[in-house]
């Protein structure tokens, strides 16, 4: 029965892996475009530019070494592994711990690499939009731990999955403070409105965009798609948070409403993000620090939040 | 306007031209008819007069007048490459139109070969630690024209910015004394296809007084109702990119929405949404019904109405405001030394609209207000952009509740004058947009010059963002709005 159960979770999740992405990416497009009154691409475009990239012929640079390919194909594997054992959709299988710090430090790795990739290929864009990549990660990365290591603080475990499961807790203040930090942490980090727009055309304003300007084809699918995993795992990882501030929704639930929950909370925030983005101005370069500082300020508090609780 | 041609001679060429300058005038343009002369163009708005000098040149070098003229600097790179006339004393000579792959057999307007050098293009070098350089174009992200443009930035603040165009150099202006002068208008409006009301308007002004036509009030007054539209529509459409570039979606799109409502008014009065075609010698060639005309002012009443709450929306966004403030700064006195036209003139307070000045279909009788920002910035110019499409509205509405009545089209005689030249200027929604002609003994186009307002302006952008970050050049080049095809020609 419990091996039935498993296999069930397991299935349940390589489903999402592959499936979740392409539809949350298709539907912050379609929130966007319908906030614009166009009808929008269907929501499983994205699955569907996948397999057309899949098919296409890859034009590489001349210059660009092994380490370009090489980059895409690692960071996809990264987000696969992270997207297999953190706790981003619920129900899950087991599948062992996942220390917060290995989980914001692989991320940190996934953008070394994309870096790296960006700068090999010789385009003056590349590594233009890698040092903004840069500035902005280590910018942004107190804010990134702080959230989560104030639910560890409490849970008195860095493993996400004991932080997430085990945890039952009345500080749903603190979910909702942490889950808002990680969720400004992760616009920074995924690189989109207000700091940067994944919607423009102008390579010369670009952060992301510009430093994948020179992948194609399969190669530019592994990409795409690592990036749509990416931003999924991050969008997942906030919707827990705010599920979890719902009294008794996650403790105690059958696994069908689990699902349920977990697939519209990440839902709900996807679609708040395409709002906030047809709503919102791109930042002047200048003012990102500022932005940044909102998503650091709100995880001090969470931090200090945590704290308090944990001395009570 | 008619004009005459005066004799100049080189040694006073500078002199005068650096008075009249001081006095008040504008360089409209130089050029040179087959390479055997030079024509300064000078326009006098308080005085309402252009004048045309003609100095013979027997020797290819003539000297430079652009270190005393800033704003000559451009006229004598494109002189240089067309007529191989070469200014000695240019402070940054190079070429404008023709490239490398150019087969060099001598300059392609001038009617003797001439020995042009074929030397490589050399941009400006900036030097010095953590200086970067970005190569952006000729092919850009957006599908737009070729231009090529060179940062050097250090960081990401622009250090210098050149820009080199002439990707798209078709042959224009040589084509328009080609092709029979009834037919010219086509070729003159495809100058710059983002305005072919203007291009027409400035060609068949021109084409007018060569055969010392008055047209009758009721042509006029529907070629300036063709005129405001372009206006509108084009300067909806370069706010709602001013939006775009900084991630406004819901702005940009709403101004593309507008833009559709203006294009139907285009419609209504020439039955085609980008008006090509529709102006002609001797008035309009399509006769709009009263039917239409009605449902015209509907459909601008519609456009007023819809118009406001979004550029209140936009104005009331701080962030929005707070991109495009201080950004890509023009100073009166540098605007005034680069002469530029336009919108960028007006945003730094410079008040010249040609409207206001020069005779072109009903202006300069029809009364209207120029709107004019001191601050020279980004948000200036989109503050500029938005009162003249209130204003153009206004007039718009004004002309045609009161319309002319009498013929859309008069005949008028199909031989040009001999040896004489005429010039139509025009307020494109870019500025002045200058077409000269200039007929020879037989009485066939000699020489057909156009200065689009882009030639005056693209320094003005490579000025205006230095010093700017990087990522600000976007919404900069947008607030310019200039055109490629309307430089290479």
């Amino acid at each position: 029965m419990v091996n039935i159960q498993n296999a069930l979770l397991w299935g349940y999740l390589l489903v999402s892996i592959v499936i979740v992405p392409g539809i949350i990416t298709g539907l912050i497009r379609k929130v966007k475009a319908r906030l614009q009154n166009r009808i929008g691409a269907p929501v499983w475009q994205p699955l569907l530019d996948l397999i057309k990239l899949f098919r296409k012929e890859e034009t590489l640079s001349e210059t660009a070494s092994w380490l370009f390919r090489f980059s895409s194909a690692l960071n996809l594997s990264i987000a696969v592994y992270l997207a297999i054992t953190s706790p981003w959709i619920s129900p899950r299988p087991d599948t062992g711990a996942c220390d917060l710090f290995l989980f914001l430090y692989l991320f940190a790795a996934m953008r070394l690499f994309t870096m790296l990739g960006a700068m090999d290929t010789g385009s003056p864009f590349g590594p233009f939009a890698a040092s903004r990549e840069a500035t902005l990660s280590f910018m942004v990365e107190p804010a990134a731990i702080l959230s989560l290591a104030s639910l560890a603080l409490v849970a008195r475990s860095s493993d996400l999955t004991v932080v997430f499961s085990n945890y039952t807790s009345q500080h749903w203040a603190l979910w909702v403070l942490s889950g808002s930090a990680f969720l400004l942490a992760s616009l920074v980090e995924l690189s989109r409105m207000p700091i940067d727009d994944p919607t423009t055309h102008l390579e010369l304003t670009m952060v992301h965009e510009a430093m994948i300007l020179e992948a194609s084809g399969k190669n530019l699918a592994l990409v795409e798609f690592a990036n749509a995993l990416k931003l999924s795992i991050l969008f997942g990882i906030s919707a827990q948070c705010f599920l979890h501030a719902i009294p008794g929704l996650m403790v105690n639930a059958s696994p069908t409403i689990h699902g349920i929950a977990g697939l519209t909370g990440l839902s709900l925030v996807a679609g708040s993000v395409g709002i906030f983005e047809s709503l919102s101005v791109k930042l002047n370069w200048r003012a990102a620090p500022e932005f940044i500082a909102y998503s650091l300020a709100v995880a001090l508090i969470a931090t200090l939040a945590a704290l308090g609780a944990d001395f009570v | 306007m008619k004009l005459e041609v005066l004799p100049l001679k080189l040694e006073e060429r500078t002199t005068v031209v650096k008075e009249a300058l001081d006095a008040g005038d504008r360089l409209g343009l130089i050029t040179s008819i087959d390479g055997g002369q030079l024509l300064t163009l000078l326009l006098s708005p308080q005085m309402h007069t252009v004048t045309c000098f003609q100095t013979p040149i027997e020797d290819p070098v003539y000297h430079s007048i652009t270190s005393l003229v800033p704003q000559a600097h451009w006229f004598e790179r494109t002189t240089m490459d067309m007529f191989g006339l070469l200014p000695q004393g240019h402070p940054r000579l190079k070429r404008t139109h023709l490239h490398e792959p150019y087969a060099f057999e001598g300059a392609p307007l001038c009617n003797d070969v001439r020995d042009v050098d074929a030397h490589a293009y050399q941009f400006f070098d900036v030097e010095g630690e953590g200086i970067y350089e970005i190569p952006v174009g000729p092919i850009h992200a957006g599908i737009i024209e070729p231009g090529h443009f060179r940062f050097s930035c250090y960081g990401e603040i622009i250090l210098n910015l050149e820009i080199r165009l002439g990707y798209i150099h078709r042959g224009v202006e040589k084509r328009l004394t080609e092709v029979p002068c009834h037919q010219a208008r086509f070729v003159a409006e495809a100058a710059a296809s983002d305005m072919p009301v203007a291009n027409a308007l400035a060609h068949v002004t021109a084409m007018e007084s060569l055969l010392d036509f008055v047209l009758p009030g009721s042509c006029q007054f529907l070629r300036t109702a063709a005129l405001e539209i372009e206006r509108i529509a084009m300067h909806l459409s370069d706010l709602g990119g001013l939006a775009g570039d900084i991630g406004f979606l819901a702005i940009s799109s709403s101004m593309a929405r507008l833009r559709g409502l203006a294009l139907r008014m285009g419609e209504l009065l020439t039955g085609n949404r980008l008006m090509r075609g529709y102006i002609c010698i001797g008035g309009v060639s399509m006769h709009s019904s009263s039917e239409s005309r009605r449902e015209l002012i509907k459909v601008a009443e519609q456009l007023k109405q819809q118009l406001e709450p979004v550029i209140d929306l936009y104005l009331a966004n701080q962030v929005a405001i707070d991109r495009m403030e201080g950004i890509g700064k023009i100073s009166c006195s540098l605007a005034r030394e680069f002469g530029l036209v336009g919108v960028a003139a007006r945003s730094s307070g410079i008040s010249y609209d040609c409207r206001r000045y020069w005779s072109h279909a009903l202006f300069p009788g029809e009364d209207f207000e120029i709107s004019v920002e001191q601050t020279g910035d980004v948000f200036a110019r989109a503050k500029v952009r938005i009162r003249e499409i209130k204003s153009s509205l206004q007039l718009l509405m004004k002309l045609l509740q009161e319309p002319h009545a009498g013929p859309d089209w008069v005949p008028l005689p199909e031989e040009l004058p001999r040896n004489s030249s005429a010039v139509g200027i025009v307020e494109s929604h870019r500025g002045e947009l200058i077409h000269l002609i200039i007929t020879d003994h037989q009485g066939k186009i000699q020489r057909y010059c156009i200065k689009d307002p882009s030639v005056n302006n693209w320094t003005a952008l490579a000025i205006a963002v230095r010093n700017n970050l990087v990522a600000d050049f976007p919404l900069c080049n947008k607030s310019f709005s200039l055109s490629y095809s309307g430089h290479d020609l």
